[in-house]
């Protein structure tokens, strides 16, 4: 049992299975927790709401977060994370369709630690997700290890 | 006398100056000059016409005082009447009184000159000289001259106190004369006054 | 010492209303002396002309009888003229016969020749009469008298006297009067001039010159000049609302075009989010289709599918593409030195690595710099060089250059290759946003590219042109504004 969990932050629902279908291409079949919008992804990481009872030690070893999300958006769901101490270096890849030159520093200003966009091709697509997939659940080194 | 012109006719446009100048030098010059030509003309001269004669000068003054008096009452307006100039007695004036009375006009009347030999003939006379020559019969003459209305003239001696109007003077060596106004008077003549300025004498019979 | 011509106009005014009363005062008063003296000068050798005759006529017998004493009495009597000098009577052949001098110095001319018996001279400011005397028709002598014209100067002398109080009393009275009524005229001329250059130095328009009573050219004048000057005001506060008006616009359109920029920031930033997702979608299922349904599809099912998956792809290009080009028009411009030698260099090289092709050779002149966008310039030359390499990838052996030249009778950069090239035919759609001179099968390529380079060219207050032939290569020229280049031209 793989027990390295992707959090993925996505309100499209084809988007959701596109970046889905795009992993298990690439061969990555961890568990892919799906939010669908900021708040959600906030209470499963914290344990609140709906996820309420969620042992919060287990934290994904790594968030796709969308920049683009209806009630809190992607950059106010990082803020947060940020400034929780238990999610402060939780590693945060901004999986986004914007190009924007200003999304990117202020990703990164907040404490991204990735920006990939999103291609219109769904074959650069599978190639982004393995990429991603290979790096961020194989080679990086998270900074906690759950057990 | 000794008269020469030495240029002196320009001397009179200079400057002050110049003329003074001029004046100085010409003084000079002609001092020396006069003294030369003097002693050398008179010389010449003596003997010559080109000083009047005694008789020259007192045949001009005889016609002269013919001017110098008023006709007007004595002769009658029209001129026909010559101006006779009248010598009686032994004539002293020659050709000269002639040559002198030539083409001269008194009153606008031709003036001639005539030698009579009776006191009478002097009736159309205006000036009578009386020569000289007739000394010793003057007392006879005037008489009958008496009431013709003409000028008497003489050079004999006293001549203006014996009866006669003028008489010829000498003065040094000018000819001069005498004018007894009373005797002029008494013939009705009127002597100007002019004539009188110039005589070296004016006698009046008291 | 001031020059005469910067006197005011007072003094000016005064002073020729002097000089003129002055100068017709002398003349008419020199007229009237001159005429005078004249005058009286021609009656003194008239009275003396009537003494000679005088003096002549008595001494008629004088002369006649030779007796020079009694001439002489007759002129002695002159001695009660004091003018006269000297006096002579001079007999008919010109010798000196009697004389008069009022002093030791006076001059007589000893001879006067006959011709010149009748004479009146002026002489040596002397007057100098001389007159032939005649007695009864017969010429007997000649008569001369001079005369100083003492009495003449004494006369000038009071003359002079008078005139130059005359002078001396209107000028003063001319002086009084003109410096009063002159008044009238040159006070209001002065007050004129002083609110004059109150106004042009302090630039005060809203003083205004006091106009005089009367109404001749001064008050027009005046009245004028304060015409003007409210002209100047209405003009000066009708500039300065418009001036108002004008900065109010500018402000609001300012604003305006803040706004609008701000709409359109948003609005590419939705665009590069909304537009995508679903061509992402799109173009992902068709894919899934592909794969997933791969058995039920035949040939002419997946054909369809991979023209969608085409057009899907390339749509996002495309808006890529005019996102870019968007953007470009609305960043800010930061303007430095840059070397574009180094950048060409440094994309030339880029491409070489990033679409590595053998056969190509790249001359790119050094040592070029010009003012510009650094940011901006790159996309410029990523572009052209770009193309360039694009279009000669057809060919085996390719050459492109880059450099500068003068083109057009204007120093510009140039890009150049001896690719495709292009048919001149078409050169006006060059550089319209998405036009091709190329099918997509011959070269692929969104057609921004140019567009793009274009703005950004034109942003920098430049131009750019193309020379081409079919199957001959393409040089794109362009400027940068003047200057393009710094230090000397290549």
């Amino acid at each position: 049992m793989n027990t390295k969990v992707i959090l993925l932050v996505e309100d499209n629902p084809d988007d959701e299975a596109l970046t889905v279908r795009a992993l298990r291409k690439s061969k990555i079949v961890n568990e892919v927790v799906v939010a669908r919008d900021g708040v959600e992804a906030l209470e499963y990481l914290f344990g609140e709401g709906p996820h309420a009872g969620r042992n919060v030690s287990e934290m994904p070893q790594v968030v796709l977060l969308d920049l683009k999300l209806p009630k809190l958006d992607g950059l106010g769901v990082l803020r947060r994370l940020r400034a929780d101490a238990r999610t402060k270096l939780l590693p945060v890849v901004i999986l986004t369709s914007s190009n924007e030159e200003q999304d990117r520093m202020t990703s990164y200003g907040l404490g991204a630690n990735s920006y990939v966009r999103k291609p219109v091709d769904f074959e650069q697509f599978v190639d982004a997700a393995l990429q991603l997939g290979l790096y961020w659940l194989v080679l990086n080194e998270p900074p906690r290890r759950s057990i | 006398m000794c008269t020469k012109d030495i240029s002196g006719s320009r001397s009179f446009s200079l400057s002050k100056r110049g003329r003074a100048i001029r004046r100085a030098m010409g003084l000079a010059s002609r001092l020396t000059t006069l003294a030369v030509a003097c002693a050398l003309l008179t010389s010449f001269l003596n003997g010559q016409q080109s000083r009047p004669s005694e008789y020259q000068v007192k045949a001009v003054y005889l016609f002269n005082f013919g001017r110098f008096v008023d006709w007007s009452a004595i002769l009658p307006t029209a001129g026909d009447h010559a101006f006779a100039v009248c010598v009686i007695g032994a004539d002293p004036f020659g050709r000269t009184l002639d040559s002198t009375l030539a083409g001269e006009l008194i009153d606008k009347r031709k003036v001639v000159a005539r030698r009579i030999s009776r006191p009478q003939d002097a009736a159309t006379c205006q000036v009578l000289f009386i020569s000289s020559s007739e000394d010793s019969r003057l007392k006879d003459i005037l008489p009958q001259i008496d009431k013709m209305k003409l000028l008497t003239v003489s050079d004999m001696p006293r001549f203006s106190v014996r009866g006669g109007m003028i008489q010829f003077v000498f003065d040094k060596d000018k000819i001069r004369f005498e004018v007894n106004l009373t005797n002029a008077e008494r013939a009705g003549l009127n002597l100007s006054s002019e004539l009188l300025k110039v005589a070296i004498a004016v006698k009046r019979n008291s | 010492m001031a020059k005469t011509k910067d006197y005011s106009i007072t003094k000016k005014l005064t002073r020729m209303n002097m000089l003129v009363s002055g100068a017709a005062l002398l003349m008419a008063c020199l007229s009237f002396v001159i005429y005078d003296l004249f005058t009286f000068r021609e009656a003194i050798a008239r009275n003396l002309s009537i003494q000679a005759r005088v003096a002549g006529s008595n001494s008629v017998t004088a002369l006649v009888f030779s007796d020079p004493h009694s001439a002489e009495i007759t002129l002695s009597a002159l001695k009660a003229a004091p003018n006269v000098i000297s006096a002579g009577i001079y007999s008919l052949n010109g010798q000196l016969f009697a004389s008069y001098r009022r002093d030791a110095q006076a001059q007589l001319p000893p001879t006067i020749s006959p011709d010149k018996a009748r004479s009146r001279v002026f002489e040596d400011s002397d007057v100098i009469v001389t007159d032939p005397i005649v007695f009864q028709g017969k010429p007997t002598g000649i008569v001369y008298i001079r005369s100083d014209l003492q009495m003449l100067y004494i006369q000038l002398r009071r003359y002079a006297s008078i005139a130059a109080c005359v002078l001396a009393v209107s000028l003063w009275t001319a002086l009084m009067l003109s410096s009063m009524f002159g008044r009238s005229i040159t006070d209001p001329i002065v007050h004129l001039a002083d609110v004059a250059f109150i106004v042009s130095r302090d630039k005060n328009y809203t003083v205004r010159a006091t106009p005089p009573s009367g109404r001749d050219e001064i008050s027009t004048l005046i009245a004028s000049f304060n015409g003007m000057l409210g002209q100047i005001e209405v003009r000066d506060a009708a500039l300065q609302s418009a001036q108002n008006q004008l900065e109010q616009r500018v402000d609001e359109r300012t604003f305006q075009l803040a706004a609008a920029n701000e709409e359109l920031e948003s609005f590419s930033y939705s665009v590069s989010h909304d537009l995508r997702s679903p061509l992402r979608t799109i173009d992902g299922f068709s894919h899934a289709l592909l794969e997933d349904c791969a058995d039920r599809l035949d040939d002419t099912g997946r054909t369809h599918l991979n023209r969608i998956r085409a057009a899907t792809q390339r749509m996002g290009l495309l808006i890529d593409d005019l996102l870019n080009l968007s953007r470009l028009s609305r960043t800010e411009m930061h303007t430095q030195s840059v070397d574009i030698s180094a950048l060409a260099s440094a994309i030339a090289n880029g491409l070489q690595e990033g679409l590595p092709r053998r056969g190509v050779e790249l001359r790119i002149r050094n040592g070029l710099r010009t003012l510009g966008d650094p940011g901006l310039l790159r996309v410029v030359l990523e572009n052209l060089l770009g193309n360039a390499w694009k279009f000669t990838s057809t060919h085996e052996s390719a050459l492109i250059e880059f450099g500068a030249a003068v083109s057009n009778g204007k120093a510009a950069f140039f890009v150049r290759d001896d690719g495709a090239g292009f048919d001149p035919a078409y050169a006006d759609r060059l550089f319209g946003a998405f036009q091709r001179l190329h099918s997509m099968t011959e070269f692929a390529g969104t057609g921004i590219g140019l567009a793009t380079v274009q703005r950004i060219v034109r942003r920098h207050g430049g131009e750019i042109w193309a020379e081409s032939a079919v199957g001959r290569g393409a040089t794109f020229y362009f400027t940068l504004g003047e200057p393009a280049f710094e230090g000397a031209l290549p």
